[in-house]
């Protein structure tokens, strides 16, 4: 985005935020937000609280924002999820009430998503790097995701015992069947873009580096549909209704299974964030490998032994 | 997240949010997460540490002496706390000698102006700013313990070949008990309804994370 696209960001949406960049393109009234956690990417309450904002700020200012984007500023990584260091603080505490506070904080903004199109809103999920659990979920929210094929994505919580609880199961079955979310949410599995794309989870596929162009040829050719599609999306809404209520029951069950994480499972936690520190540090290996790595590590030990490596954590 | 009529934990988790990630962000703290340390630096960081846990206790006493009963339950806690924590400095002694530091060379060390901070603001924040504030060190060193000494521990064990909990056992052991420390500092915290505390807990908090990321900086 160029200095001149930038200056023309609207006065109603421009604010300063310290994890999201704004831009804002005046063509197709498309407002891109990129988030940059450090040191993972992921939904910390500092994030949720400018996501909310800009929602507000949207909503207020009615018509002037056709498109939303979500993105990332963060290379090889769109998002993944929710904040583990939280979790394992609020899990340790006995803290039933925050944790459910904090997952109905991201119910909220991932119901914004589901009924953007009554404020006349196209949601678009850029995904050009890894997503996993509340980042597939927040992208699978959108009513079209472009992802790169270099991406992977997947719900892993189940090697840790727990299950996306922020709309996963909801977007999933909407998309793609119960079939296909059975199988990714309790196999913990992670998915190449192309597969993802085979299953129906996602609308498109761009060559890596190319999202951005493939965003806006989609925008542009969508555009002069743009009244009938929102129509449609409302339409579709009824067809395939995501009630609040049912998000709601789910992230509470949610909190509650957290609350029962073992010692082990939060050492799984720790482990996948630590592979991405050092991923960071320079490291070639980060969080989807450590994944695939578990899931490996227990496939062989449980046909050998019987036993997985993870109890011999707990 | 909105804070007003929370309980105060979650209000002081969230208002101190930035603080614990602007510990977990640090480059030096991720760097020791990513790396571990060398024997020298754990060496180091141990000697330095010997300072924060000999002087928790004597913050936490000087505090509870000027707690009013208005907050009795919170020093009843205190007196419970530094009789689970007496003798902890201990440990760091005994890790120390395993990684070939003798206990006469660890007591004579003169620790860091950083440690002097450290300790420094905790003993003025009990004694002239607020009792109260005695609370914001538990909580951020229970936060550091709990949530990061997983990790810090795993780091430590892998870049050193250190066995079982030889060499690591404050680290490691303190990982797991204040995971039930934080239970019980979960409940005091939600007792305490004065907003002068409150705002004292919060600041010494704030504080008390960055101030040991920075200890962890010079290591």
């Amino acid at each position: 985005m160029n200095d001149a696209l930038r200056r023309t960001m609207p006065a109603e949406l421009d604010r300063a935020y310290r994890y999201i960049r704004l831009e804002w393109n005046p063509e197709f009234a498309m407002l891109t937000a990129r988030m940059g956690v450090s040191p993972i990417q992921c939904y910390s309450l500092g994030v949720l609280a400018e996501l909310k904002q800009i929602y507000a700020d949207i909503s207020a200012a009615r018509g002037l924002v056709r498109y939303f984007v979500t993105a990332s500023d963060i290379p090889g990584v769109f998002n993944f999820g929710g904040d583990l260091s939280l979790f394992v603080l609020l899990v340790r505490a006995r803290d039933l009430d925050s944790l459910r506070l904090y997952a109905r904080r991201c119910i909220e903004l991932v119901w914004w998503g589901e009924v953007a199109a009554d404020i006349g809103v196209y949601t678009i999920a850029l995904v050009q790097g890894d997503a996993l659990g509340g980042g597939l979920e927040w992208a699978l929210m959108n009513r079209t995701v472009i992802i790169e094929r270099g991406a992977q994505a997947g719900f892993p919580e189940v090697l840790f015992n727990l299950f996306p609880g922020m709309g996963g199961w909801n977007v999933t079955i909407r998309r793609a069947g119960l079939a296909v979310a059975n199988d990714m949410i309790l196999s913990g599995q992670i998915y190449t873009a192309e597969q993802l794309q085979r299953r129906g989870l996602v609308e498109h596929v761009a060559e890596d580096g190319q999202g951005e162009v493939l965003l806006n040829q989609f925008v542009r050719t969508m555009d002069p549909r743009f009244r009938g599609s929102m129509a449609a999306l409302q339409a579709r809404r009824i067809a395939a209704p995501i009630a609040y209520e049912s998000l709601q029951a789910i992230v509470d069950h949610w909190a509650v299974t957290a609350m029962g994480l073992s010692n082990r499972d939060m050492r799984l936690m720790e482990r996948l964030a630590r592979a991405q520190i050092r991923k960071i540090g320079g490291a070639n290996d980060g969080v989807v490998e450590e994944i695939k790595r578990m899931e490996l590590d227990s496939a062989w030990d449980f046909e050998r032994t019987g036993i997985s490596e993870w109890d011999t954590l707990s | 997240m909105q804070t007003a009529a929370l309980p105060f934990f979650i209000d002081l988790v969230t208002r101190t949010d930035e603080a614990r990630r602007g510990f977990e962000a640090n480059s030096k703290v991720l760097d020791i997460v990513a790396n571990g340390l060398s024997v020298e630096r754990y060496r180091n960081f141990l000697l330095e540490l010997y300072h924060v846990v000999w002087h928790f206790n004597p913050v936490c006493a000087a505090a509870a002496s000027r707690i009013t009963d208005a907050h009795k339950a919170v020093r009843c806690y205190l007196y419970q706390h530094m009789q689970e924590e007496k003798g902890h400095e201990e440990w760091v002694v005994n890790d120390l000698e395993v990684v070939g530091v003798p206990a006469a060379r660890t007591l004579a060390y003169q620790p860091s102006m950083r440690i002097l901070v450290f300790n420094g603001y905790n003993y003025w924040a009990a004694d002239r700013k607020h009792p109260m504030s005695a609370l914001g060190m538990v909580y951020a060193l229970e936060v550091i313990a709990s949530v990061y000494g997983g990790p810090l521990t795993a780091a430590i064990t892998e870049s050193l070949l250190l066995e079982g909990d030889r060499g690591i056992s404050f680290i490691s052991s303190h990982a797991e008990l204040d995971a039930q420390h934080m239970a019980e500092l979960r409940v005091v915290l939600n007792e305490v309804t004065d907003n002068e505390a409150k705002s004292a807990i919060i600041e010494s908090s704030c504080v008390n994370f960055d101030q040991f990321a920075r200890i962890l900086e010079a290591i």
